[in-house]
């Protein structure tokens, strides 16, 4: 029983090739229905996002290549003047599935470590289940997925630390304040940065935010949006300065939005308790010279992208230990498929024991009573779970090569007599 | 046999602290999971011995320098725990455990230069005066150590250092408050100190002298750590320039003590039982 992943991602081609062959949920419905109708596959499953669209099939003719599944999915897609098997990945058995493993824990995304891919895993998994695409290869595979991005999440630090501008400034700010819902921030500008860094500071239980914006209907709609309905006219903003422990700017001016002069009127003002500023404008929107006012903390997007090059330094160092934790997945898994192929023989050799079972039963039926014939029902069930027990649990346990699964499967059919096999020999 | 047991007491310190360490500077797993049971052991065994060692004299302390710099490291230690427990803030520990170290060593070397421990003191007023000394120089040690903290992050988000500090400090505000707490702990432990001394020395007819330099030296500290409660309202100081204060205090008084034990086997001579010159 084989496993076969093919796809495109951000390593492999450019966006406008990947947006030709991603599929929507109901596309990806109507797809894995087409592929299982069709006996393409026992089993399939699609990931599609915007960086990347991955099938992940257990074949059901052995034509079914990797190959067969690229053209497969190009002509679905109509897609042969644009997209060619060039761009595409594919992988089989082990590869895909560590494929998984290091799709699920963020390691093989577009910036390492993101949060957002797990979800949109499980929402492929799904999706795959409604249509009923999913079968015992495909859920353990997506079960041990999720197992393992749990680990990676709790046991690593791959998905610590900010790595966009605006969580980096969110970051900073809880650096130096213990408590954003006691702090009173002032957002100049209602742009989309802005927006951004409001929304994400709102996360972190900011509550008390205060929007200004040379547009001010712009502002009270961000206000309402947040739901802190507090907006300053931007003639007059500056006046409230002392206010403020946290000011945030992103707005586009030639000019300075706030100067020395009236940040130094603040500072005394607030008896020097500490201020945070975060210039996220480009040009800059906030005179260089403030940051050397006492108890004042400046920091413009240069600055903020040492917090995000540290976090991503810190994320890469993490890799072995995501690595590791594959490897050990992996090897489960392996022995899981192993587990597959030796699942006919147990059943076999538990029905031959049912069989002669109820058989030796049969014979006693008529000759004791109901209740006695109960009993001896239990004692043989019980005779027969011992009997069983070993050779099952030979046949389950690890192994290092799959060269040995038909050697111990050959054994207990001996032992046993147990009719012959085809189905063994199929499934590798 | 209390030779042994000072130098394995010692031995816990530098483990516990190493553990702390190993966390801090290179987030080891093993050290994070064992730091906090490495702390609580050194902690029980320590007061295991301080048991051991003063049950001769009816669990009585007496002024030894060794026992002094010993009851510093445990209180210390006792303090950082409570911290870290009501905090939730494990952090810290390998910066005021080091500190802690160097005092519980300091004293196993004093110990066993002159394993006597010297003459013990009953009495309320004396035994009020003892604990609240050594839970003031604690306090005090804990808020320097803290300012010193305070500052280092400070320095590191100021000039874009997004380092080891940034990354597993707690930030500034915590560090103000745990630093305002450690100073009105300090005041009110220095308060006591000098009261009970005083007290326990007029219950034993004993003359207080004025020009005793340990006694002006402490109601400097004393002074200077009561100004420094209302130092920010009353002229404006911020907490950086509050910090700089309080680590030359923590400095200045850390090398009296350490000058003390050095050149004298007790803090205080002793005249008659049960008093103090």
């Amino acid at each position: 029983m084989n496993i076969i992943s093919v796809g495109v991602n951000h390593k492999t081609a450019p966006i406008e090739i990947r947006e030709r062959i991603s599929l929507s949920e109901v596309q990806a419905k109507e797809f894995l229905s087409d592929i299982i109708s069709s006996g393409i596959a026992q089993e399939a499953m699609v990931l599609s996002t915007c960086n990347r669209t991955e099938l992940y099939v257990v074949p059901g003719m052995p034509e079914v290549t990797g190959h067969y599944l690229k053209e497969y999915l190009i002509s679905y897609k109509d897609a042969e003047k644009d997209v060619r098997p060039e761009h595409f990945y594919n992988r089989f058995y082990c590869n895909t599935a560590r494929h998984l493993f290091e799709v699920s824990s963020a390691i093989d995304s577009l910036v390492l470590g993101e949060g957002q891919i797990l979800g949109q895993v499980k929402d492929a998994y799904r999706i795959a289940v409604e249509v009923q695409s999913a079968g015992i290869l495909l859920t353990r595979l997506c079960h041990t997925a999720f197992s393992v991005a749990k680990k990676v999440k709790t046991r690593t630090r791959i998905m610590e630390g900010a790595v966009s501008v605006s969580y980096a400034a969110v970051e900073l700010a809880q650096k130096i304040f213990s408590n954003l819902s006691m702090k009173k921030i002032l957002l100049v500008g209602a742009g989309e940065t802005g927006e951004l860094a409001a929304k994400h500071m709102f996360q972190k239980n900011a509550r008390n935010i205060v929007i200004t914006n040379r547009t001010q209907s712009k502002a009270e709609a961000l206000a309402e949006e947040l739901g802190t309905n507090q907006v300053l006219p931007f003639e007059s903003f500056r006046d409230h300065l002392h206010d403020f422990d946290i000011i945030i700017t992103a707005v586009s001016t030639k000019d300075y939005v706030l100067k020395h002069p009236e940040m130094q009127q603040s500072m005394q003002k607030r008896r020097l308790k500490p201020v945070i500023i975060l210039d996220l404008g480009l040009p800059r929107n906030v005179d260089p010279e403030i940051s050397g006012l006492q108890n004042m903390f400046l920091k413009d997007i240069d600055d903020l992208k040492h917090i995000i090059d540290k976090n991503l330094e810190m994320r890469r160092s993490e890799l072995p230990k995501v690595q590791s934790i594959i490897d050990e997945e992996l090897v489960g898994f392996g022995q899981w498929i192993n587990t597959l192929k030796v699942r006919p023989t147990i059943v076999d050799l538990q029905s031959k024991f049912l069989e002669i079972k109820e058989k030796e039963l049969e014979r006693y039926r008529h000759k004791v009573s109901e209740e006695e014939l109960q009993r001896m029902e239990r004692l043989s069930d019980r005779i027969l779970k011992k009997i069983l027990h070993h050779p099952i649990k030979m046949l389950k346990s690890p192994v290092d090569t799959a060269d040995t699964i038909p050697s111990r499967v050959n054994l207990v059919r001996n032992i046993f007599d147990l009719e012959e096999q085809n189905q063994l020999n199929n499934n590798q | 046999m209390l030779l042994l047991i000072t130098f394995a007491v010692s031995l816990l310190y530098i483990i516990t602290t190493a553990l702390y360490g190993a966390d801090f500077f290179r987030r080891n797993e093993i050290a994070s999971t064992y730091k906090q049971p490495a702390l609580i052991v050194t902690i029980v065994a320590h007061a295991t011995f301080i048991g051991m060692l003063t049950a001769p004299s009816g669990y009585q302390l007496g002024y030894s320098s060794y026992t002094i710099m010993s009851m510093v490291a445990l209180t210390l230690a006792v303090i950082y725990m409570f911290i870290e427990f009501s905090t939730k803030t494990d952090k810290t520990g390998f910066f005021v455990l080091s500190f802690s170290t160097g005092a519980e060593i300091l004293s196993s070397l004093l110990f066993s230069l002159a394993p006597d421990q010297g003459e013990s003191f009953s009495g309320l007023g004396i035994g009020i005066h003892l604990f609240s000394a050594t839970f003031s120089f604690s306090s005090i040690a804990i808020a320097g150590l803290y300012s010193i903290l305070y500052l280092l992050l400070f320095s590191e988000i100021k000039n874009n250092r997004f380092g080891m500090l940034f990354e597993n400090l707690p930030n500034l505000e915590v560090l103000e408050q745990l630093i305002k707490h450690a100073v009105a702990f300090g005041f009110l432990f220095l308060t006591l100190t000098i009261l009970a001394g005083v007290i326990g020395s007029a219950h034993s007819g004993e003359q207080i002298n004025l020009l005793d330099p340990k006694l002006i030296a402490l109601v400097i500290i004393w002074l200077l750590y009561g100004a420094s409660l209302f130092i920010k309202k009353l002229f404006g100081w911020d907490t950086k320039h509050m910090a700089y204060l309080l680590i030359g205090l923590f400095v200045f008084i850390t090398l009296l003590i350490l000058l003390m034990s050095l050149f004298s086997p007790t803090f205080h001579n002793i005249s008659f039982s049960g008093s103090v010159i």
